[in-house]
């Protein structure tokens, strides 16, 4: 549960068309060389993508295991599997962990963004233990009780993946410990509909996140820029 | 492929299958009024094959469709059924188990759809579908009548000319052919 | 240290726990113990046990051993006042008579009969084995088996056992809350329910008579006759029935066994008495 809190801080918030995580990367060193490496974001499927925060070890053996279950279930039944029957089966495989003695759980929490016929975008979080739910904003990671403060307020129904992507970058900038975060210490994944009506996921380009994370910055004027200038 | 005859048609907004009821025993008739035809979760599925294996296959598909509901909340799509329905009998196929050959049909929020699968479990999503000797007499005839979206009474005309021409040409008198119809309120039974 | 110790089979397949796939969800071991006895059986201790038989029957080795009793004619068939059933009574193996006194109506109990045709050895164990599976439902749920339940009891064992040379062709008739049912069961697993059954390799004259005669509104006396005449004509034509005719009645209160054993030497000249003819023509 520790690393779970001490993760770079995660969020993930639904919108009317779309759902959205973010991460940030915890960056031990310089000399780490991360250029192509996925640290926070991991695709399932076609339209399913997951945040994680704990042990990464752990983690990837559960994200091989989603994987593998998403493929399972195309293969049984022609069709990509529900979200919450893909959480579903993560968390009975979590749960089975917690039940017998000498055996130590998965240090992991993930938050589960995609897309499915049945009920839409959906957003989900679980725990090491086995519980899962599904939410409209979520945070996980350092500084979460402040995420989810600033998510409660500024959530609103009928969100635009757009005015969603503002509020993520808006938490993130407050919840993270520097002042001016930028693309190369953050992932921005979505799953949206295009103007054709397809489901598709993407990750966000660094110039994409650059721009969201300075749009979200205090402006000048604004109470950090005033303070500072007296 | 055994003396029965199994027919299926797609139509505008519903699927229409039908069965002979006849269950043999070598040459003997032991049933002329069995039921072939399935009703699995919302959907129909018509089984031919030795009778213990139809009876035996659709049991355990049946129950494991409602099973699939029941744990995910969710009913299963024709497609789904149909593709886990094909794995079983893939499966079989080289444990032997179970030789039947099977239609199946069902109405989902994209419209109607058949599916052909034989006990080989090869699986075609068709308009019209037959099985058994059956097929050989009436398969020319369903492409020649059959016509995308077709109300109910024109479907059962066309099922009704395959039964005809089945009791001229065929020398083997299937009796009894049961007729069901599935749209997206449920089944019913059709009599011919 | 503990640690060792600890039964980690699960990791390699945790589901056993948590249940998410279909195929993992086979009962516990506990069924097993709570039956009353196993329910398989050796086989013989050759490389090929499923065509032992045939296997043994070509060497030559025990001359006549192999042959089984077969060839039998039964029949059953509801009717307004219950079910009827008749079967003959001889035992051939191969060409010969091995008995003309063999009972092949096997009372279940008080309200359910079995019949058997094909190895006599293979019916006569199963449907006992039956026997015991009702009473054993009787004991746990304090009510009678369904004729529907035990029927599917015995077909699910022949499916069990399909293919590998058990050799039955069962009726299995009763009486229950929803009236009289009759079953027809096999060793393929088939099953099925109906009004008109014949099974055995008399079966076919049997059908012959039975349907011409049959309706549902016979009365007992004309039931039971139609089922004695039915049985007597396959006895007369197919050369692996004979004996005596042995009838039974299934009604709201159980079965009456009505004709226990009648030659059928005897109904051939009866009837062909009632046609003016001597019978030896």
């Amino acid at each position: 549960m520790e690393a779970i809190n001490l993760a770079g801080s995660t969020v993930g918030v639904l919108a009317e068309d779309g759902v959205i995580l973010a991460g940030e990367k915890k960056t031990t060193s310089k000399l780490l060389d991360q250029a192509k490496q996925h640290e926070k974001l991991f695709q399932l499927d076609d339209t399913m993508f997951c945040a994680v925060a704990g042990i990464t070890s752990d983690a990837n053996i559960l994200i091989n295991r989603l994987r593998l279950t998403a493929q399972q279930h195309a293969y049984s039944f022609s069709e990509a599997m529900p979200v919450e029957q893909l959480v579903t089966s993560i968390c009975d495989y979590k749960q089975g962990y917690t039940q017998f003695g000498g055996l130590r759980p998965f240090g992991v929490s993930f938050l589960v963004a995609g897309y499915d016929a049945h009920h839409g975008f959906q957003l989900y979080h679980t725990d090491p233990s086995g519980n899962f739910s599904g939410w409209k904003g979520y945070a996980i990671g350092v500084n979460n009780n402040t995420a989810m403060q600033i998510m409660r307020q500024d959530w609103k129904p009928g969100m635009k993946l757009q005015e969603a992507l503002e509020l993520t970058a808006k938490t993130l900038v407050k919840t993270m410990d520097t002042a001016s975060p930028t693309a190369e210490r953050l992932e921005f994944g979505i799953v949206y509909k295009t103007a054709e009506g397809q489901v598709k996921f993407r990750m966000l380009k660094d110039t994409e996140i650059n721009k969201l994370m300075a749009d979200a910055a205090p402006k000048e004027g604004e109470e950090g820029a005033a303070s500072s200038s007296t | 492929m055994g003396t029965e005859a199994m027919l299926g048609l797609t139509g505008k907004d519903f699927v229409i299958l039908a069965a002979d009821g006849q269950a043999a025993y070598s040459i003997i008739r032991l049933k002329n009024d069995a039921d072939k035809i399935w009703k699995v979760g919302k959907m129909l599925f018509a089984c031919s094959g030795p009778p213990a294996d139809a009876g035996n296959f659709m049991e355990f598909i049946e129950k494991n469709v409602i099973l699939n509901e029941l744990r995910t909340g969710i009913p299963m799509s024709t497609k789904a059924a149909a593709s886990f329905t094909r794995n079983e009998l893939a499966h079989a196929l080289r444990k032997g188990p179970f030789q039947t050959d099977l239609l199946v049909a069902g109405v989902d929020n994209d419209g109607p759809s058949l599916y052909f699968m034989d006990y080989l479990a090869s699986s075609e999503k068709v308009n019209k579908a037959a099985h058994g000797y059956g097929a050989m007499f009436t398969l020319g005839l369903m492409d020649r009548y059959w016509k995308p979206n077709m109300e109910e009474a024109e479907a059962i005309d066309i099922i009704k000319k395959c039964i005809k021409e089945l009791e001229t040409r065929f020398i083997v008198e299937l009796p009894n052919f049961k007729c069901k119809i599935v749209n997206k309120d449920g089944v019913k039974e059709v009599k011919l | 240290m503990v640690v060792a110790a600890i039964d980690m089979s699960f990791m390699e397949d945790p589901s056993r726990f948590c249940k998410s796939h279909f195929r993992e969800d086979e009962e516990g071991d506990f069924e097993a113990e709570m039956r009353p006895e196993p329910l398989s059986f050796a086989m013989a201790p050759v490389a090929n046990p499923k065509t032992f038989c045939l296997d043994m029957k070509k060497t030559g080795e025990a001359p006549g051993l192999m042959d089984f009793k077969k060839g039998t004619t039964t029949l059953g068939f509801v009717f307004q006042g219950g079910i009827i059933i008749a079967v003959d009574s001889r035992a051939s193996m191969g060409s010969y008579i091995g008995s003309q006194t063999v009972k092949k109506v096997i009372e279940i109990n008080d309200f359910l009969l079995g019949t058997m045709a094909g190895g006599a050895a293979d019916c006569s164990f199963w449907e006992r084995h039956l026997a015991r599976l009702c009473r054993m439902h009787e004991l746990r749920e304090k009510e009678r088996i369904s004729v529907a339940a035990a029927s599917k009891l015995l077909a699910n064992i022949f499916w069990q056992y399909r293919g590998q040379g058990l050799s039955c062709g069962t009726m299995v008739a009763g009486w229950d809350k929803k009236g009289p049912s009759l079953y027809m069961v096999d060793d393929q697993g088939d099953r099925h329910k109906g009004n008109v059954f014949s099974v055995g390799s008399g079966s076919t004259f049997a059908y012959g008579v039975l349907d011409t005669g049959y309706r549902h509104d016979l009365t007992v006396e004309e039931a039971v006759e139609l089922g004695r005449r039915s049985i007597y004509h396959a006895t007369h034509r197919d050369g692996a029935s004979g004996g005596v005719v042995r009838v039974y009645h299934v009604h709201e209160k159980g079965w009456t066994k009505v004709i226990g054993g009648e030659d059928v030497n005897k109904l051939h000249y009866m009837y062909a008495a009632e046609k003016g003819l001597r019978g030896d023509e």
